[in-house]
């Protein structure tokens, strides 16, 4: 019994330092310095906690949050806010963190800093973990975090069915409207096809037709009615010799289709011989699609040229940003309109994605090309679709790649797929988004258990897209079904045009 | 044979068991050492919970992990031997114990141990394929964790505890072992099979041990992503890339098969007769020491390849050239022998570094020797990262650290390569981020703390080896490319295409020598005579000497009279030109028998009769 007492009074000690220990004589430092940086940022009440390292170098160092009455204290160098306690802080509203660092002997108490506690962002995002710049793969997954704690899970991962040299690649995964209940990606090479899930009920489809350049890649799903519309490309990827970029992504065709889910079919959308389309991307009506597109000049001279060239001649790829006008229900396409003629000054505009309130479109903006995520720098646009202005999002931007970004259900978060980090993986950012002036926050990298966590992980996350739910198909009858059911063709019918 | 000599070999034999792992130890520090380097250098073991967590989501991560672990002492060879055959020889001592296999025949005991080692070391070129960490070490782990499993389920007292105790064991075996686990199981229902216990006993325990040998790997397919194709094998190396079933699984299934056969091994002792005995150990031992003899990956050319690896990624340019050389020597009397196109470019790049390219490169034998194994390992795969590295390419040094990462996993190499581009690129961040896990390894640690200070540091970098020889390189401007059609012809493509506006002598001179190995003088005239301004040699290097005179006479150009040729030129032309005359065109095999070694060691032999060579 003595023994129990002694071990529980013990246990008791040992957690005192989290409710107690602020240093009581100190003098002022300086700004700290901490990784991620979580200073000035903005945050959503029910995001996991944002642990962090101090990067100052130090004998002791001792972290207070304050939030109204709640105080936690966390203490070391790497500061891992325990789950309760930071949900306490975040449901009384914004944080101040002051650092206290002992050095020679004296407790330096570093200069606060604030977090502010905004609305809930939707719990899940999805991404794919891939290795970056690379041809082969090993290793890929289509993972689920729930922004709430820190837990993932594996959606499907192509070492569930590869067997040997027989691998795949996963890609474009897709949500219709943030619900999981309509979700769509695609798997290629061994047991390929795109992979369909709809209301509990899962299907495979070849979407390779005579009639069009490939099988469907980029996804956007109709917003009201049973359609994705895709871009349909031929991709290759060659690698820079001296460069930062190291790589570069490039389409040797590419066009748009619609699929219509109720007849199974597939029709063009655009496929002009001079143009590459690209991107996809409904406003939140369904009445418009927006894409990207960049004019190769003459067809017959450029096919001439052949895959190497072409990758040579980069400089000359800018995509332009059109729109389309679209009648949902009987599936009528208007003429394209040019929307931001980006390679009339020089850059290439990619990824457009229109908020769901249908006012602001974010795209992506390079010197060339269709891929930016590989190049050095790109950054976000903003437009703003009600006064038919558009600026550089630089309070977002970085002096780096910028790259797939999407918004939340609310409208009032976006993630950012950026290279800021080391300049090589892909890491995802979050930035709060406020609809009325168009402003966003300091973009924060999404918290991880471990805060040096993007710098021993060497895969990179890509495509991050908002869920309100969990996909609730295990990523184990994925496998079941994609080995065991071969790809449904589906077929070609004409577009029709107002 | 009488009863004192019987005594004699038995004991002789007995002498053997403990001879057998001392030699097994010496002959690999001495003579394998360049494998037993180039092992660990595929391999990665960082001290980080980070990295380690990784391991816990698949069955047998923990016995790869803990392999890992110990490949990484395989950077001191000797050392790393000394673990290996230490595990090798405790495994087979504790079958022997565990068995209770009577010591005249203990060397029975040894076969696993055999096979172990004909498997470890009959990998050769599969090295660079492999895509289970921890492959060395792990089938050895493996079966130390089967006999565990047999000697505690062995041990369970009621039926009701063995079949729990079985069951759980099974499962939780399979997490940690995989494949080596659940071989350990059904060796234990076999032994208990065969014990004397109750029938009802000997019954419920193979009942049990049915239980996690069936579900077991698709209860963890469910809770990991693994394919549950490979559930049964988990553990083992995969069937990839030409690696077969007969090279990679096989030998495993053999040696953990032993386990399912020890427990009638206990009933040897009524056999009587100690002529039986002695021929049964003599056998024994004989397979012992047969198996591994004669499965051993033996090949001169592979040797070499490793020594030069190492030499080039530790740069000890000399080294490189002299293993070159050392082989070539040894083979001069063979006229069948070639070196590989690995040795070929890794002895030119050596030269280039030591600025000894012009009076040495023609000096070595060439040629494309197919290596020796049943598929093909590509030269990018073998020393893509390090040719594209130091010639100045890091983009494409980059894809292949990426490529091989991704195939085959992060190994030491990968890391130092990608930190060394990331260097180079001034991708400050990203170098930081590969050389603090490398910080965390045991022997890299140095290295990457020296790389560290590099970081962001142009100027300290530009005088610092390698990177002193590696930026003069990088004078092109940026492009596009890949190397679908092979390194050699990358790099051939990458020296020999437009001459880059602003070069470095450097550059100059290796843009030279590439234009020699094209044998076109369009492009060996401009390069020629760039290298001439910017090198401004005060004498001609001997091939290039030969190459100008050679290109003077095809073109006849008029410059012979203007340039400065030695004597020697002129006259070891000619020579060649007779005794080519007589000779007439041959394959590269029938020339270099028709025509002796001072004549071969010449760029005209290069132009006339280095044709059309296999490129990998």
């Amino acid at each position: 019994m003595r023994k129990h007492l002694l071990y529980l009074l013990l246990c008791a000690t040992s957690l005192l330092p989290a409710c107690t220990g602020q240093p009581k004589d100190f003098s002022k430092g300086e700004d700290v310095s901490i990784f991620p940086d979580y200073t000035g940022i903005t945050i959503p009440a029910n995001i996991a906690p944002a642990n962090f390292l101090i990067m100052d170098s130090a004998r002791k160092y001792i972290t207070l949050f304050e939030s109204g009455n709640v105080k936690v204290i966390v203490k070391g160098g790497k500061v891992r806010i325990p789950m309760g306690k930071w949900k306490k802080l975040t449901a009384h509203g914004d944080i101040t963190v002051t650092v206290y660092e002992e050095k020679a002997g004296r407790w330096l108490k570093m200069n606060p800093f604030n977090i502010t506690v905004a609305e809930d962002i939707d719990s899940y995002i999805s991404y794919r973990v891939i290795s970056p710049l690379y041809e082969s793969y090993g290793r890929l997954s289509l993972n689920q975090r729930n922004l709430t704690n820190f837990k993932e899970k594996v959606i499907y991962a192509n070492t569930m069915a590869s067997k040997g040299e027989q691998t795949q690649c996963i890609n474009c995964h897709s949500f219709r409207n943030w619900h999981t209940d309509n979700m769509q990606f695609h798997v290629r090479q061994y047991l390929g096809g795109t992979i369909m899930y709809r209301d509990g009920n899962l299907a495979k489809l070849n979407m390779k037709t005579d009639s069009t350049v490939s099988a469907a890649v980029y996804p956007s799903w109709h917003p009201t009615h049973d359609y994705i519309a895709y871009s349909s490309n031929k991709t290759h990827q060659n690698f820079h010799t001296n460069h930062t970029n190291r790589i570069e992504v490039f389409d040797d065709f590419s066009d748009l289709i619609l699929y219509d889910l109720t007849d199974n079919s597939v029709s063009v959308i655009e496929n002009s011989p001079a143009e590459f389309e690209c991107y996809p991307s409904w406003a939140p009506d369904g009445k418009t699609l927006y894409y990207v597109s960049a004019d190769m000049g003459d067809p017959d001279e450029f096919n001439k040229r052949g895959g190497a060239v072409m990758a040579n001649a980069r400089g000359t790829f800018k995509y332009s940003l059109y729109s389309k006008s679209f009648n949902p229900d009987d599936r009528t396409w208007g003429k394209k309109k040019m929307f931001y003629d980006a390679a009339a000054l020089d850059s290439s505009i990619t990824w457009p994605r229109v908020s769901p309130d249908g006012r602001w479109m974010l795209c992506c903006i390079s010197t060339h090309g269709v891929f930016p995520p590989n190049q050095e720098v790109s950054d976000l646009m903003l437009f703003d679709l009600k006064n038919g202005t558009y600026r550089y999002a630089d309070e977002a931007n970085s002096m780096k790649s910028e790259s797939y970004h999407s918004w939340s259900s609310s409208g009032k978060w976006v993630v950012i797929s950026s290279r800021r980090g080391d300049g090589v993986h892909t890491r995802l950012y979050l930035a709060h988004f406020d609809p009325e002036n168009g402003r966003f926050s300091k973009p924060f990298l999404l918290p991880q258990k471990d805060p040096t966590h993007s710098w021993k992980f060497m895969y990179s996350f890509n495509v991050p897209e908002f869920t309100v739910e969990p996909v609730r198909v295990s990523a184990r009858v994925l496998a079941s079904f994609i080995k065991s059911t071969e790809a449904t063709p589906v077929h070609y019918t004409q577009k029709r045009e107002e | 044979m009488n009863q004192k000599g019987k005594s004699n070999i038995t004991g002789i034999l007995a002498f053997s068991r403990w001879i057998l792992p001392i030699a097994l130890w010496v002959i690999l520090s001495l003579f394998s050492y360049e494998y037993l380097i180039k092992v660990e250098a595929k391999s990665l073991f960082i001290f980080d919970t980070f990295w380690l967590k990784d391991f816990l989501f698949k069955p047998s991560g923990i016995l790869s992990c803990f392999s890992l672990f110990l490949t990484q002492f395989l950077h001191i060879p000797w050392l790393g031997a000394l673990i290996w055959v230490l595990l090798l020889t405790a495994s087979a001592e504790l079958t022997r114990i565990v068995y209770r296999i009577p010591a005249a025949f203990s060397a029975l005991a040894y076969i696993p141990a055999a096979i172990f080692t004909a498997y470890g070391m009959s990998i050769g070129y599969a090295v660079y394929l492999i895509q289970l960490p921890g492959f060395f070490f792990m089938p050895v782990l493996g079966y130390l964790w089967a006999l565990l499993t047999v000697t505690v389920l062995r041990k369970t007292g009621k039926p009701a505890y063995s079949a729990v105790i079985m069951v759980t064991w099974g499962f939780a075996g399979y997490y940690i072992a995989g494949f080596y686990s659940l071989a350990g199981v059904l060796a234990a229902s076999i032994d208990i099979l065969l014990s004397e216990r109750s029938r009802s006993f000997r019954l419920l325990s193979i009942a049990a041990a049915a239980v996690p040998l069936v579900l077991a790997p698709v209860a963890f397919a469910g809770a990991t992503t693994y394919n549950l194709h490979f559930g049964w094998i988990i553990g083992m190396p995969e069937e990839n890339y030409g690696l077969t079933f007969t090279k990679m699984q096989l030998p495993l299934i053999l040696a953990m098969s032993f386990l399912a056969l020890a427990p009638a091994l206990r009933f040897l002792s009524r056999l009587s007769g100690k002529t039986v005995t002695l021929i049964i150990q003599s056998l024994a031992m004989a397979a012992v020491i047969t198996i591994p003899a004669s499965l051993w990956y033996r090949d001169d050319n592979f040797k070499a390849e490793l020594g030069m690896i190492r030499a080039t990624d530790n740069q000890q340019w000399d080294k490189v050239a002299d293993i070159f050389d050392k082989v070539q020597t040894r083979h001069e009397q063979d006229s069948k022998w070639q070196p590989t196109r690995a040795m070929v470019l890794l002895k030119d790049l050596s030269l280039i570094e030591t600025g000894k390219e012009g009076e040495r490169s023609y000096s070595f034998d060439n040629g494309s020797q197919k290596q020796n194994c049943d598929f093909v390992v590509s030269t990018a795969v073998q020393i893509g990262k390090l040719l594209y590295m130091y010639y100045g390419i890091p983009g494409i040094c980059n894809r292949w650290c990426s490529e091989e990462a991704e195939l085959y996993g992060f190994n030491y190499m990968t890391y130092k390569y990608h930190a060394m581009v990331a260097i180079l690129l001034d991708d400050t961040q990203a170098a930081k981020s590969y050389l603090g896990l490398l910080e965390k390894t045991i022997f890299y640690r140095k290295w990457a703390k020296e790389q560290l200070k590099l970081c962001g540091n142009r100027q300290l970098l530009t005088r610092t080896a390698p990177y002193d020889m590696i930026i003069p390189l990088m004078c092109y401007d940026d492009r596009i490319s890949s190397d679908v059609e092979g390194c050699e012809n990358y790099l051939l493509n990458h020296f020999n295409g437009p001459l880059p506006k602003n070069t470095t002598p450097l550059y100059d001179r290796v843009a030279l020598f590439f234009a020699l190995d094209s044998k076109l003088s369009e492009l060996f005239w401009p390069r020629f005579f760039r290298y001439l301004e910017s090198n401004n040699p005060s004498k001609m290097a001997r091939y290039y000497q030969e190459a100008a005179y050679l290109f003077c006479k095809i073109d006849d150009n008029g410059l012979m009279e203007r340039l400065p040729f030695d004597e020697k030129t002129e006259t070891m032309y000619k020579t060649f030109m007779q005794r080519a005359t007589k000779v007439g065109m041959k394959s590269l095999e029938d020339a270099r028998k028709a025509i002796p070694v001072y004549l071969r060691h010449t760029y005209y032999f290069y132009f006339y009769y280095v044709n059309e060579l296999e490129l990998y």
